[in-house]
């Protein structure tokens, strides 16, 4: 009896798992011109080291899903000195928190673009987090952009120094993806 | 006398051009930091020309207006303008799109003591 059903329900574990991999959403990989950009009046700069998995389908959204870090030593001010600041204790502690993460539990459409909810983990705090962005489709990728405001102290970066540096950054992304 | 200030000026920037043409090259060989949008040889030989002829002129105008003392105001003011300006490399923002502006400085601070360098090299040819 054991013999007889193990290649039909076999077969039934093949099918099924091969459905669900139909119903998973467009997997997109970032291309290397992308930009992290954060500005304010003092200091602007750029990430590099982005990783992780995009997951996006304008037409399943249900099953859409970012899970994507930026590698906080890559930080680039423009300025030597800047950047050792920037990586040590007293601000982003590159060595003990070593990447950014977002990773959405939502996506959903609002106006002419879309809305990523999710968790923002930063220098060791997590918070929830809405991340605006637009999806533009082409041929073969499309490219995703985003702009939002951080506030650092949130994030207990450098908190006892409020007034040091700008607390609002502007974060721009614009991140091209290809399949 | 300006002709000989005026050979002097264009031998120590010929000279401090060269070093750091070289110091670039050697700079590049060991680090890999690629800064050549902004430190380039047209802009070495550039700013090295400048820097000395701007020396030939203040050496020309501190004999003019202090005969006796002039040489020695004037290799304390070089002497004082070239270390100072070690901070323009320190506190520069770089493009973005360049990488390691942590080594811009090893690069450039040396640099800005070549024209100084030359120009007092030079002094026993241009001065009996």
């Amino acid at each position: 009896m054991m013999k007889k059903m193990f290649y039909p329900v076999a077969g039934l574990l093949i099918m099924g798992a091969s459905a669900f991999t139909l119903i998973t959403a467009q997997s997109w990989k970032p291309t290397e011109d992308y930009s992290v950009k954060f500005t304010s009046e003092d200091p602007s700069g750029v990430f590099r080291g982005l990783k992780g998995d995009i997951n996006f389908d304008e037409k399943d959204l249900a099953n859409s899903k970012f899970d994507v870090s930026i590698d906080v030593a890559t930080i680039n001010t423009g300025n030597g000195m800047k950047n050792t600041h920037a990586k040590s204790a007293q601000w982003l502690d590159a060595e003990k928190y070593p990447v950014i993460r977002f990773t959405s539990s939502s996506i959903s459409a609002v106006g002419a673009g879309y809305e990523a909810k999710g968790t923002l983990e930063m220098h060791g705090v997590k918070k929830d987090f809405v991340m605006p962005f637009t999806f533009q489709k082409g041929d073969n990728g499309g490219i995703f952009t985003s702009g939002f405001s951080i506030n650092r102290l949130d994030f207990d970066v450098n908190k006892a120094e409020p007034a040091h540096g700008a607390a609002v950054l502007k974060v721009d992304l614009s991140v091209p993806v290809t399949r | 006398m300006f002709r000989r200030i005026f050979f002097w000026g264009i031998s120590a920037g010929v000279g401090s051009a060269v070093a750091a043409l070289v110091y670039n090259r050697v700079y590049f060989f060991i680090t890999e930091a690629n800064f050549s949008k902004l430190v380039n040889p047209a802009s070495l030989i550039g700013a090295n020309m400048l820097a000395c002829m701007l020396a030939a002129f203040g050496y020309w105008a501190f004999m003019k207006w202090m005969p006796r003392r002039g040489e020695l105001v004037f290799n304390l003011v070089f002497a004082l303008l070239t270390f100072a300006s070690i901070i323009l490399p320190i506190a520069i923002h770089l493009p973005l799109d360049i990488q390691f502006p942590e080594l811009f400085p090893g690069l450039t601070i040396p640099m800005h003591f070549f024209p100084a360098l030359a120009w007092h090299t030079l002094r026993p040819v241009f001065v009996k």
